[in-house]
This record gives C-alpha cells, structure tokens and sequence, in this order.
C-alpha cells in the first residue's frame, strides 16, 4: 500500500529539479526588482525600495508598453483561434487521405528557425518587400503601406509562428468530443450548426482554453520576433526588458518589469479560465 | 398502416455488405427487437433508422412519409446510445430540455414536460445535478428521459444496458418494459441479448450477417425456429451432426451418430439430408430411476456446479456428448461422473436444420 510519505518521496525527483532549476533562479531575481541601479557603480548598498514598481505604473511609457504587449497578445490569441479552429475541425474531421498531409502543414514551419522566418517576413513586409512593391506596381497604392515597426507587423509575425500551436491543441480536443454526444443533439433536433454551437464548441472548451493560454503567454514574452519586425523603437515589455537588462544593464528595473509581466499573465490567465469554466457548466 | 416500415434496406462499405436488403414492418405502439451477435449490421440498420448513416439500397417510412434522406434533425424520432451520450456541460434538466426546446416549448411548459420526463424514469429529485455527478444506471435513466421527453414517432436503443452490471441491467430490463407500456411508443430495440430480446419485445428480428433470419412473436423465435442460425443463438443449445430419417410438416426425426434417434420439432430439408441438429440444454432430463420407452442411456462425464444449477457434461455412446443442465435442488444434481443416467429430451428442444451455406 502506497502511504502519503510514499507519495511525496515519488514525487521527490520532480519537485527538486522543477524548485531548482525553475522556482528558485525567479525568486533569487526577487530581492533584485528591489534594489535601485546606480549607473556605473551597481546597486546602492544597503538600499530597498518599491520605485522600480511604482515607476512602472506613474510612467506613461511603460503603462504604454504594458498595454501594447497585453493587446498583442489577446490580439494573437484571437487571430490564432480564429484562424485554427476551422483548421483544426477540418484535420480532425475531414476526409482521412487530408490528415497527415494538412499535419505536416502546419507543423513544417516550426521546423525552421525563428530567426530565419522573422526574416522571411521582413522580405515580404518591408516598405521595399515583395507586397509592397507588388501592390505598387499593380498601382493598387502610391506610397508603400506600413507593415513593419508597427503593431501589424509584430501581430502577422508571431500568428505565423504560433498557429501551429493552438491548432495542435484544438486538434487534441476536437478529437476527444464524443460523435455519440453530436449524434444525440441532431437526432434530439438540431441542425449541424446548432450541434456545432451547443456541442462541439463548449465540449472541446478545455482545448480552446489551454491553446489560447499557451499562446498568450508565448506571445506577451516573445522576443525576437518582436524584435525584428518592431525594430529598436517599436517595443513591447519582451524587448523593454532586454533592453533594461542588456543595454542599460539596470537588472533592478529589468526584474521589476518581468514580475509585472508575470504576475498580470497570471491574473489574466486565471480569470479567463474561471470564464470558461462558467461558460461550459465546469465540465 | 405500419409505424416504421423498412423496405428493402441496404448499406454496403465499399464492396462489403454490411446490411443486406432487410424489409421490416413495425406496428404502432409495438416493441420490436434487432437481436444478433456483434457485426450482424443490427446497429447500422437503427443508425440508419436515426439517419446518422445514409442507406445505400433501400427506404425507411414513417406511415406514409420518406424519411430515407432526411437529416437526423427532421426525423422526430428518439435515440438512446449505448454510451449515454448526455451532454456532459448541461444539468440533468438541460439536458432533457434540449430537444423540446429545439422544438420551441419554453417557460411553465417546458418545465413541466422536463419534470415528467424525469418522474418517468424516477430522476425527479437530480435536475440540478450534472451527469458525471451520476451512477451509470441513473445516467442512463437520463438518457432515455432525454429521448422520451419530446415525444418521438418512434423510439430508438442501441444496447441500451449492455453498459451496465449484471444486476442493474435486471432491473432497468424491467424498468423499460413497465416504460414501454406507459407510453406505448413503437420502439426498435437493437441487442445482442437473447433474454433481454425475448422478454421486452412484441416481435424479433433475429440477425446474421447482415440478413434477417427471422421476424417473429418471442414465442415463434423461441419455438420454432426457422434456420439454424436462430436455432443455435435463441436458448443455450448442444450442437450434433446428423441425418434426417422422418420429416412430417414442421416436425420429424432425426439419427444421431451412434445410431440414436430423436424427435424433433422443427426440421428443414428431405429426408436423408445431412443435418444439424440442435438440442436444448433445458429439454434434456435426467433420471436416476427407471426409464421409459423412448429414453436414452448415458453416462456422465464431466460435472460443474454453479449455484442454482449443476451441468453436466453426458456421454451417449460413442463420441455423442451432450450438455444438460439440473437444478441443484433435484435428485440428479447428485450425480458424480461415471454415474450411468437415463435421459429424456423433449421434442420441442430439438431442431434438425440444413448445415448454414456460407455466404459472405
């Protein structure tokens, strides 16, 4: 018989490599988002203080920066969602001969870097890029449209990169929801796509819920896309924490800002599952 | 005019049939049965019914209307699955409510049919509960209150018990026959059960391989068999080779190997045909006394107890074995093997059929 001591003896190995090489490099940044960076000479000595945070939330341009990145990603996720749904439906429930080839499809872009295909955006993107001396050619426009170093070209990077994720999730959770159940609701007298709404949507929910986590979470700490298609002024909280770390070598505001990230993801992550809870009756 | 009428049905996978052209024509308020074993194409024929899988050959009306290509939704008809299907996100009572409120009832009348639907079924008090909050019996009493809420045409089960233990699925086999002549719906029943089949049913359709073998009273199927098909799968029947020596109508007689002749009281083909011959284990008596004229001479070879019954394997010359069983309260259930025993089979427990030709 396993006795309550055994358990936690199992589970011994996990929580030791999880606590230490997960928990405890967070909490040793901790004490730092505390301390204030004198440039050139390091932390003050012997010096404590919460202005790293309030500067966060008195400072226009970090409330800014906080907005744009929490924008960007329920932006992504939504896109993501809505883009990957169908997608995933179609893999699940499509013609058998479709599966492997429409899988394929949508796991091959991950095989290739992150870095390679931010790039490929660029070509594409650029005021210079393929659609905009395309479309300027069809005479379609007269000056280039902006679709880099801005919002647009961030959120059309990172939907690239990351549909593959939540559709691999959806996948999952299509596959789980019961034909019985579907076959119950049309023969009760609904027409496909009152079984669809009433059904297959609230019962793949779990799926939607940890795909559309997954993805926001990868979004709002996202770095090099943002990078490359946001250029050095346009930045979201991913870039504004590198730089604090790596430009300016301030790690007291740098911490600061990636507590604030963490913990603001983790309200918006546990609201929007105590939402879909209600919304699917806690099943 | 028949409630449901399946004329010359059909489906077929590829080459392969999986129901080969069944015509069946059900009463109003009757209670019939698809009984065979598993892959006899009974299911697909009540999904086809329900319009889940589209016929290949064939057409099914309700009175005088063609249902054969409408979607499921328009059908009216009510289908309780094996697995439940209750839609796990919804209460009990959402879960009832959902094909009346398909059908546009609402407010005090809703609630009102909800509520005696699930007084029906005995589930008044769990409305608020969610099924996985449930007993598999409880929900399966929700599956059917379900399906019997926006009262259907005709109402349809796929193995409705054959997900429940031993002892639940005795009392909901009683529970569905006391429903069943509550509402009077005309049902299809589809089971591999012979016992369930023969009990809750007015009529059987008895299934192989994608054919019906027979379509008859419980009585009749039991009886009077009509191939040996049914004669093998209804009760629990010794299966010997033999020849048919008499034929008179239905009935006749029939040698076994060994030279031991039977009466039996459902035969097919001429005399002289090689045939099977099936014999109920609940015809054959033993005797420990002394026998009369016609009476077979046996001798035991094996013995199993197993509680209200003992079995026992008899030996009636050579390489002619039969099993037998005897309550374990008479006389003969102290019999040990190597005991010498007298046997008298009733005639209306044996059955001479021409071997089933193969096919398919």
């Amino acid at each position: 018989m396993i006795r309550k001591k055994h358990g936690a003896l199992l589970i011994t190995p996990l929580g030791l490599l999880l606590g230490g090489f997960f928990l405890a490099p967070i909490f040793m940044l901790l004490p730092t988002s505390f301390r204030e960076y004198i440039p050139g000479s390091g932390f003050r000595p012997h010096f404590w203080t919460f202005d790293n945070y309030l500067r966060i939330f008195a400072d226009d341009y970090y409330r800014e920066v906080i907005w744009r990145t929490l924008e960007l990603g329920l932006c992504v996720t939504f896109i993501c969602l809505v883009l990957g749904y169908p997608l995933a439906y179609v893999i699940v429930r499509g013609a058998s001969r479709w599966r492997i080839t429409l899988t394929m499809l949508v796991v091959f872009p991950m095989l290739l870097n992150l870095v390679v295909r931010s790039f490929g955006w660029i070509a594409l993107l650029a005021n210079r890029g393929l659609i905009n001396t395309m479309l300027q050619q069809l005479g379609a426009i007269t000056t280039p449209v902006k679709l880099m170093y801005n919002m647009t070209g961030i959120m059309i990077g990172l939907v690239h990169i990351y549909l593959p994720f939540m559709v691999l999730m959806l996948v999952a959770a299509i596959r789980n929801v019961p034909r019985d159940v579907e076959a119950a609701a049309a023969t009760l007298g609904s027409s496909r796509m009152h079984v669809f709404w009433a059904v297959t949507l609230p019962l793949s929910a779990p799926g939607i819920l940890a795909g559309s986590i997954l993805v926001f979470v990868l979004t709002i700490s996202a770095l090099v896309t943002p990078r490359m298609l946001g250029g050095p002024t346009y930045k979201v909280m991913a870039t504004v924490i590198y730089d604090e770390y790596m430009q300016l070598l301030d790690w007291a505001s740098g911490s600061a800002l990636a507590f604030t990230l963490t913990i603001i993801a983790i309200g918006i992550i546990a609201f929007s599952s105590r939402l879909t809870q209600r919304w699917v009756g806690a099943a | 005019m028949s409630a449901l009428d399946l004329q010359s049905l059909g489906k077929s996978y590829g080459g392969a049939d999986v129901v080969r052209d069944v015509s069946l024509s059900i009463g109003q308020g009757e209670f019939v049965s698809l009984l065979g074993p598993s892959g006899c194409g009974k299911t697909t024929i009540l999904r086809m019914v329900a319009g889940l899988i589209e016929p290949t050959r064939g057409r099914i009306l309700i009175g005088n209307e063609d249902l054969t290509h409408l979607p499921p939704n328009l059908r009216g008809l009510g289908l309780v699955f094996q697995s439940y299907a209750l839609f796990p996100h919804l209460t009990v009572f959402e879960n009832v409510a959902f094909g009346l409120r398909r059908r546009n009832i609402s407010g005090s009348e809703l609630e009102r049919r909800v509520n005696e639907a699930l007084a029906l079924v005995r589930l008044s008090d769990l409305g608020e509960r969610y099924p996985r909050q449930l007993s598999g019996g409880q929900q399966q009493r929700v599956a059917i209150a379900r399906a019997v809420a926006p009262k259907p045409r005709v109402l349809l089960f796929d193995e409705p018990l054959s997900n429940l233990d031993a002892q639940l699925r005795d009392e909901m086999q009683i529970e569905l026959k006391r429903l069943q002549q509550a509402l009077g719906m005309t049902t299809l029943f589809v089971t591999h059960d012979q016992a369930e089949a023969l009990s809750l049913s007015d009529r059987v359709a008895v299934m192989k391989k994608g054919v019906l073998q027979q379509f008859g009273t419980p009585e009749e199927i039991y009886h009077h068999p009509e191939t040996g098909f049914v004669a093998s799968f209804i009760g629990k029947p010794n299966r010997l080779a033999g020849v048919l020596v008499e034929r008179d109508g239905r009935s006749g007689k029939v040698r076994l190997p060994g030279g031991v002749e039977l009466a039996a009281a459902q035969t097919t083909g001429r005399v002289g045909d090689r045939v099977d011959v099936f014999i109920r284990t609940e015809a054959i008596e033993m005797k420990t006394g002394p026998g009369e004229t016609g009476d077979l001479e046996g001798r035991i070879a094996l013995r199993s107890f197993s509680g209200a019954s003992v079995q026992f394997v008899l030996r009636l010359g050579e390489g002619v074995e039969i099993v037998a069983d005897s309550a374990s309260s008479s006389a003969s259930a102290a019999l040990v093997p190597g005991d010498p025993v007298i046997i008298s089979i009733a005639s209306g427990g044996v059955f001479a059929m021409l071997p089933e030709t193969c096919h398919a």
